[in-house]
């Protein structure tokens, strides 16, 4: 009877802790080693705060994450939440059932801390909300101040696409790479099309391209930037062997000071240091950021931003553990950790207030100004169309195929998908 | 004749009761043994190839209940695509690189290592070290080599003054840069299929045919290559099959780029497939390679049998 009594006093001893304990698995994409860090200390302190919640901070790279979340969502190993670029992938995994409505658990005051742009972002067409949004980021064009200087390139004289063009002749000239591009990874490249089309046919012609009304992107304003794309890309302004590169490598080629220009998130102000060499990039004072050249005659608003507005997604199986975390993960006093490192751009009101890297608080300050943040086109467009957008500006950027044939495939691809 | 006869009906009798006592006895195992691989052959193999079929004639993003159908409609988008013969195209170069350069190869070196001797192994490793490496790093390690900027092939050119091309990025070398890497990398495997093969015939035979005066190649060509017809078999069905299947070592040194001009048909089934959430379309490919591979096989023990007969 006594070994019966202490066999069961065992059995629950073990049993207990894992009863009172909630397993929240966070799946992201963080690969700076000192973010990393980071964000290891705030999962810390919650589990301090909530002994009775374990969170767990799995890593998947870039490109694996997004070829492996699909069948990922549909296992048993699901993630609760995960990172999220929103746009058209989020919409369908919201529409398939894979995450869990959370406006009625989420707390107002971390609605509130998102502002309307964050909760429309992550409200899907069934009017739930199914993410929290973290992070504006934007499309720049970065530039290297030495390398400017010592090709005689006046920045301002950059503003318009001719002398844009002008200024690109001028580093070829002077034996200077102007661009550096990742184009193996074909995002990269889709930036120079994307932010050509924002100049050109603007917000209105964007979305009704989408929509597939009229010509769609086979229009008139599509062919004209997919021109405007190939006038540069005659020009061969890439780094040799641009097309096996990936956007590792551009990043690290910017960063070791061989390219004068990158365009580029505003991520690539860490990542440029980190793929460097020396793992010091371009030092602050010698890096600048270039305002897009305008085009004449362009539908877009000069305000007009290209970006992302990045968040965290719950997944069906997620626990109120799961959003209790999320809401501390995103709090300001949190997310201003992010800001102070400049990693990113916290979304969340107040955070983005300590930012002392000028960098970031001039992007910050122009997607807040923004007429239109466009989101980036590939995850706006959903993965087949977003896909097809990659490979053409990969295509144009390699100049191996007619603006018009680029704008009729990715009509097809958008005629495909509605 | 009535001999003929009697003797066959004493034939169809003992294999009868052979059959029946066979029956028996192999009842037993064949319960023990046969489930596990069925079972793991059917899960693992049959009904993926199922799905994979089923979904082929559904508009399916891989998200939520499959409902749209749509015919024969993804298998006309495969065969129609712009990229699909590119990476027909490419497949049957593997294939024919895999027979006409790496067995040849293989065999070569086969040939001058079948000997037993301690250097003759070191030798062996060596040249069977590369198919032990596992795919992705043979890739990642190749695609070191072949970095333009920082690589071993491009410091190689720079030191006898030659400026060498970035291979990866450049449509016209990717296909030979990534022809030496399989070659490099399966070689070995038939080498050694082939030494075993080597070693198994008796060396009186040999020592019968230098007796008697017959040259080197002749031995070779008459004996050694004739008595490990069955080794070359075996070689020549892996190495194509394994050709159509190419995939793990494509993704870490190209991705099927520069502008999807190096896809072998796995890696465009991914490509277009898996990445771009199209999974009937995917389905179609699999299908259409599905058909290709019986079609090899049944074609191949075809042409071995009438060999067989001639």
């Amino acid at each position: 009877m006594k070994h019966i009594a202490l066999a069961a006093m065992l059995g629950l001893a073990a049993i207990a802790p894992v009863q009172a304990q909630t397993v929240v698995r966070h799946l992201h994409i963080t690969s700076i080693p000192a973010e990393v860090e980071l964000m290891n200390s705030i999962a810390a302190d919650f589990m301090a705060q909530n002994p009775d919640i374990v969170v767990e901070l799995p890593f998947l790279e870039n490109e694996a994450f997004k070829a492996k979340l699909t069948t990922l969502l549909q296992s048993a190993d699901a993630p609760d939440v995960f990172h999220t670029w929103g746009g058209g992938v989020f919409y369908e995994q919201a529409k398939a059932g894979f995450l869990r409505p959370i406006e009625d658990v989420l707390s107002d005051e971390a609605k509130e801390a998102v502002g309307s742009a964050g909760i429309a972002a992550y409200t899907a067409e069934d009017g739930h909300l199914y993410g929290v949004a973290r992070d504006v980021a934007e499309v720049v064009l970065w530039y290297n101040k030495a390398l400017f200087e010592q090709a005689g390139v006046d920045p301002a004289s950059m503003e318009t696409w001719e002398g844009f063009l002008a200024g690109v002749q001028t580093f070829k000239d002077a034996g200077i790479t102007p661009i550096a591009i990742g184009a193996k990874d074909k995002w990269p490249a889709h930036f120079w099309w994307s932010k050509l089309v924002v100049r050109q046919a603007g917000m209105e012609g964007f979305q009704a391209a989408a929509r597939g009304e009229g010509d769609g992107f086979a229009g008139e304003d599509f062919v004209k930037a997919g021109e405007y794309f190939l006038e540069l890309a005659a020009m061969e302004p890439w780094q040799q062997g641009f097309l096996a590169a990936g956007y590792g490598d551009a990043s690290g080629y910017f960063g070791d000071g061989k390219a004068a220009m990158h365009l580029m998130g505003d991520w690539d102000y860490g990542a440029m240091k980190d793929n460097s060499a020396n793992k010091e990039g371009i030092p602050d004072d010698q890096l600048g950021i270039l305002p897009f050249p305008t085009i004449e005659g362009g539908k877009g608003d000069p305000t007009d931003t290209l970006g992302g507005l990045g968040g965290i997604a719950f997944s069906k199986n997620a626990s109120d553990a799961a959003v209790r975390w999320v809401e501390f993960f995103n709090n300001q006093e949190n997310q201003a950790k992010y800001a102070k490192d400049a990693y990113y751009i916290p979304i969340s009101k107040g955070a983005a207030d300590v930012m002392t890297n000028p960098f970031k608080v001039q992007i910050a300050r122009n997607i807040g100004n923004a007429h239109w943040h466009a989101l980036f086109f590939d995850q706006a467009l959903g993965p087949n169309v977003g896909g097809v957008v990659n490979d053409m500006s990969a295509e144009l950027a390699g100049n191996s195929i007619s603006a018009q044939e680029a704008a009729e495939l990715i009509k097809e691809a958008v005629d495909d998908s509605l | 004749m009535s001999t003929v006869a009697a003797g066959a009906t004493a034939g169809i009798t003992t294999t009868a009761r052979r059959r029946r006592y066979m029956d028996r006895k192999s009842l037993l195992p064949l319960l023990l043994f046969l489930p596990p691989s069925l079972i793991l052959f059917t899960v693992f193999v049959v009904l993926p190839m199922v799905d994979a079929a089923t979904f082929s004639f559904f508009d399916w993003n891989g998200y939520g209940p499959i409902t749209d159908f749509v015919g024969f409609e993804n298998y006309a988008d495969v065969i129609t695509h712009r990229n699909f013969g590119t990476a027909v195209r490419n497949s049957l170069i593997v294939v024919a690189v895999s027979l006409l350069v790496q067995l040849p190869l293989a065999m070569w070196c086969a040939i001058a290592l079948a000997e037993r001797s301690v250097n003759i192994n070191i030798l062996r490793t060596l040249f069977f070290l590369p198919f032990m490496l596992a795919e992705v790093a043979a890739g990642l390690i190749w695609k070191f080599v072949y970095d333009g900027n920082y690589g071993l092939l491009p410091a190689i050119g720079g030191a006898i003054g030659v400026e060498m091309p970035f291979v990866l990025g450049d449509k016209l070398w990717v296909i030979p840069a990534i022809m030496l890497v399989i070659t490099w990398k399966y070689f070995g495997f038939h080498m050694m299929i082939f030494i075993a093969g080597l070693q198994s015939i008796s060396s009186e035979v040999i020592e019968a045919a230098r007796l008697d005066g017959v040259s080197k190649w002749q031995i070779v060509r008459h004996i050694k290559i004739p008595m490990i017809r069955s080794a070359i078999v075996i070689s020549v069905f892996f190495a194509i099959t394994g050709a159509l299947q190419l995939f793990d070592l494509i993704i870490p040194l190209s991705n099927g780029g520069p502008s999807h001009s190096s896809h072998t048909i796995v890696t465009f089934l991914y490509q277009f497939g898996i990445l771009r959430m199209k999974l009937g379309f995917g389905g179609a490919v699999s299908v259409l390679l599905f058909i290709a591979c019986v079609i090899v096989a049944l074609a191949y023990r075809r042409i071995l049998f009438k060999v067989e007969q001639n």
